[in-house]
Order: structure tokens, then sequence, then C-alpha cells
């Protein structure tokens, strides 16, 4: 018998015999209904890990948003009038997500007067933004017994939960010291002046290193150039007006005055006109010249006196959106004949 | 023809008579199908177990998860811890993804001993007190825990317990 026969002799008799048939059903739908059941378990369970999952990974992510704000409370100092605090700082968002700040925290750490108090905020920075919270725009609280003696502690909460500790400014002191004076604080070690190119007449001979000496000579047209760097306490800028000059008197000789105005003057030493006024950012220095006798124009200024002179500075212009002038002694010069 | 057709349906019902009148097989046909009722039976039966046991798995484990969801959601900020007096201030800010945290206990301790607050009254930064005791999202809130001794200057720490079971701790400066 071949085994093909043998094949079809089987296949034959099993489908003939129903013997048994039914068993095979039950059991095929048994195991159909315990395999549906089992799956239907296992994606559910499959669906809620999914769930847990999603849940584990906004959560870190908030856990990296929260490690990602960074927040620099730089230049910051208090000033106390009666019980008001004022918190005077520069806020920089150095992360790389925008941060909402939602509350400030002052504490008295004298332990004569160990006060706290909070004040509810809502600034938000984003990425690389700076925020002037200085002068007008210090925050202000309430701490009683305050006094400008005692030491304050102070911290910023962001709405993720992050505090951001301020750290008190050690250059204040400087600032205070300009602020003894005014706003500006002047280099005597770079003081220097020009004289002209013969031509053409409004250009300024070895701009901008001119001639570094408290020694000038009279009867040439000269202009002087002055290094100022705005030292703020408040931290704004400061613009200078035409008006602007620098001034010298002989004690040995009154009426002898001489004036310079502030001009503006090319890279190349071209001095031009009209006057744009020029600001100084804080904490910028710039050099500035004084050229002009005529305010905004130009007017070339010799000095024909000779002997020793004092210079002044005298300033105008703006500090902020408030007006600002400023009048100071700066460098004594010795007028020689060339 | 007609007398044909008779004869069939008097055949047929012969055949019939018999089949009612031989009782060789009939047992083995109850037994089958007694047999088969009770396994259906018996297979609901296992069925429904079946189907109600993973249900009440499903259940519980559902919940266990929504539980553990709802737990890594929860996040608490310390703002300020202020120890004055015999009193311990702890300013909180709910800044996590979930509403509703309440506080259940807080435990303060120093290098040498621990107090445990079980009754908490939570109030918001002005002393008022919070009505619904519990903490939505970006909401902040206080508790005052009185009758300690800490030493000034000492490190301390405080560990707040969620009523979800979340713990948050901060170390302060008594």
């Amino acid at each position: 018998m071949t085994i093909r026969l043998s094949l079809r002799k089987r296949f034959r008799k099993l489908t003939v015999n129903s013997k048994g048939f039914s068993s095979v059903i039950g059991t095929t739908f048994m195991v159909l209904v315990m395999m549906f059941l089992s799956t239907s378990v296992f994606l559910w369970t499959l669906s809620q890990n999914t769930l847990y999952n999603e849940a584990l990974r906004a959560r870190n992510q908030e856990e990296a948003d929260r490690s990602s704000e960074n927040i620099v409370a730089l230049t910051g100092n208090y000033s106390v009038s009666g019980s008001e605090v004022t918190v005077n700082v520069v806020l920089k968002n150095a992360g790389s997500v925008a941060v909402q700040i939602i509350n400030l925290w002052v504490l008295d750490s004298d332990p004569s007067n160990r006060r706290y108090t909070n004040k509810s905020l809502n600034l938000n920075l984003k990425s690389g933004d700076i925020l002037n919270l200085v002068g007008l725009n210090g925050l202000k609280v309430t701490i009683p017994g305050a006094s400008s003696s005692h030491n304050f502690a102070s911290w910023f909460v962001t709405a993720k939960g992050n505090t951001i500790p301020l750290e008190k400014e050690l250059g204040v002191i400087v600032a205070q010291l300009a602020q003894g004076i005014g706003s500006i604080a002047l280099d005597f070690y770079t003081f220097r002046y020009y004289t002209y190119e013969t031509s053409p007449p409004n250009k300024l001979k070895n701009y901008p290193a001119g001639n570094i000496s408290f020694n000038v000579p009279s009867g040439k047209d000269i202009a002087f150039g002055i290094v100022l760097s705005n030292l703020d306490p408040s931290k704004q800028t400061i613009t200078f007006d035409l008006y602007s000059q620098v001034w010298i008197y002989f004690p040995q000789a009154p009426g002898q005055n001489r004036l310079w105005h502030i001009v503006n003057v090319a890279p190349d030493g071209t001095i031009t006109t009209p006057y744009s006024p020029i600001t100084i950012a804080y904490g910028e220095t710039k050099l500035i010249v004084f050229a002009t006798e005529t305010p905004g124009g130009f007017k070339r200024v010799s000095i024909l006196q000779e002997g020793p002179c004092a210079l002044n500075l005298l300033l105008l212009g703006k500090i902020g959106t408030r007006d600002y002038g400023q009048n100071i002694p700066f460098v004594s010069l010795y007028v020689y004949k060339p | 023809m007609k007398l044909k057709g008779i004869e069939c349906l008097e055949m047929d019902l012969r055949k019939v008579w018999k089949l009612l009148r031989e009782r060789r097989a009939v047992s083995t046909v109850v037994s089958s199908v007694i047999l088969t009722g009770a396994v259906i039976a018996v297979s609901f039966v296992v069925l429904f177990w079946a189907q109600y046991r993973s249900s009440a798995y499903n259940e519980q484990y559902s919940e266990a998860m929504n539980a553990d969801i709802a737990r890594l959601k929860e996040r608490l900020a310390f703002e300020y811890v202020f120890y004055s007096g015999g009193n311990l201030t702890v300013y909180l800010m709910n800044c996590g993804t979930i509403d509703n945290v309440t506080v259940k206990t807080v435990y303060v301790s120093n290098s040498t001993s621990v107090k445990v607050f079980s009754t908490i009254n939570l109030t918001n930064f002005n002393g008022v007190e919070i009505a619904d005791q519990d903490l939505d999202r970006g909401e902040e809130g206080c508790i005052v825990l009185s009758s300690l001794s800490l030493q000034a200057g000492t490190s301390c720490s405080v560990r707040v317990v969620t009523g979800r079971g979340s713990t948050f701790d901060h170390t302060f400066v008594a």
C-alpha cells in the first residue's frame, strides 16, 4: 500500500466518522474564549502601563524643564527708607526655557529684627531676556523695623518651584562713590588734547590717541578728549545734549575763560555737524570729545592765555527719562607757549 | 400512482413507530445530552468566574496605577521655612500638575529627635484658612507647627507627606 493511498484512507475515515467531533469543537471554542480573555487582560494591562509611562515621561520632562531654568540675579542691592525696603536687581534669563517669576521673598536677617515679607510678582523672562529692576523700577516691600544698617537676604521663586537667591553686589561701593560726585566716573590718566589737521579743517590730528598730557600749547586750536564711564547706581543710560562742555579758567587771569562744547567725531577724526546726542549705557566707557565754541555746530577754539588753569566738566542731558546736569572740577592744565 | 404514494407513507410511519419503540440507544443519547449540558453549564460558570476575576484584577490594577500616576504628578516647593519662638512656619507652593494636594503628615527633625504633626491646618500667606484644605495647581499655602524646640543655628529638616503618599523634604537652619 502506498503512502498516498494510506493517507487518503485515513482522511476518508476521519470525515466519515463523526465520533468525538463535538469535543474538538468545544475544546476549540474554550481555547478561543480563554485566548480572548487573556488577550484582553494583557492588552488592557499594557494600556495602563502606557499611561503610567506617559505620566513618568511628563514628570521627567517637567524635571528637565525645571532644571533648565537658569535665572541670574545680578548686581543686587537694597535701599531702605523707613520700613520700605527697595530691592534693586538685574535679572537675566541665562537658561534655555522661558521663566515666570511669581514671588519675591525678603528677609531682614538682623538679629534685632528677624522679619520677612513676600511680594507677588508676575515677571516673564524669555531666554536671554534681561530685566532691570533698579531705581524707579526697584521692587519695594515693607518690613517693619528695617534699617539701612541691617543685612537683608532675598530670593525669587519661579512658577516651577525653583528659588533664585539674590547676591549682593560688591561693586555697589563704586556706584555709591560715583553717586557722591554724580553718576559719571572720570579717567584722569587718559585725559588728552588734540590739534587739527591742516586740511580738512575739522579733522583732528592723531585721533583717537591724541596727546595724553596736562600741558597744552597756547595760540593753537585744540580740542579735548575725556574718557567717561557711566556708573549710575540706578543703572540708567546717560545722554549728553549739545550744551555739555568743558571750560577752563585761569586763577591768575580772571575773565580768560574758554569753553569747548561736545562734538561727534567720525572714526577718522572728522568732526561732524549737527551734533547728535551721545549716550553712555550703564557700565559703558566712552571717549568724549569737546571741540567747538558754538553748541551743536563747529568753531575751533584756542587758548591765548598762558599759565596754570583749571578744567571743569559741565554735563547736561538726560539720565534715563529724567533731566541730568552735573558740573565737576576735573584736571589742572598748564598752558605753555610753544 | 396514487396507490404507490400511500404505500410509501405507510412505510415511513412504520419506520417512525419502529424508532419510537426501539429503546436500545436511548440511554446513550440521554447520557450524552446530560453530559453536554453539564459541560456547557460548567463552561459558562468558568467563563463568568474568569471574567469576574479579570475585571476585579483590572479594577485593582487601575486603581493602583492611577494612584501612582497622581503621585507622580504631585510636587510641592518649599518657598520658605522660618523658625521663631517655638513655631515653625512652612510656606509651600503646589508646582505640580495635579490639583487637590492635601498635607497629611509633617515630620520635623533635627539630629536628635523627630516630631510628627498629623493635624495640619493649611492657610494662605495672609493667614486666612484655606477652605478646602488642599492646594490646587499654582496655589500657595502655609503651615504653622507649634511647640517645637529647635536649637537656633542648627540644621533641621522638614518632611511633608501628602494625602496621596508623596513625600517632600527640605532642610533649613533654625
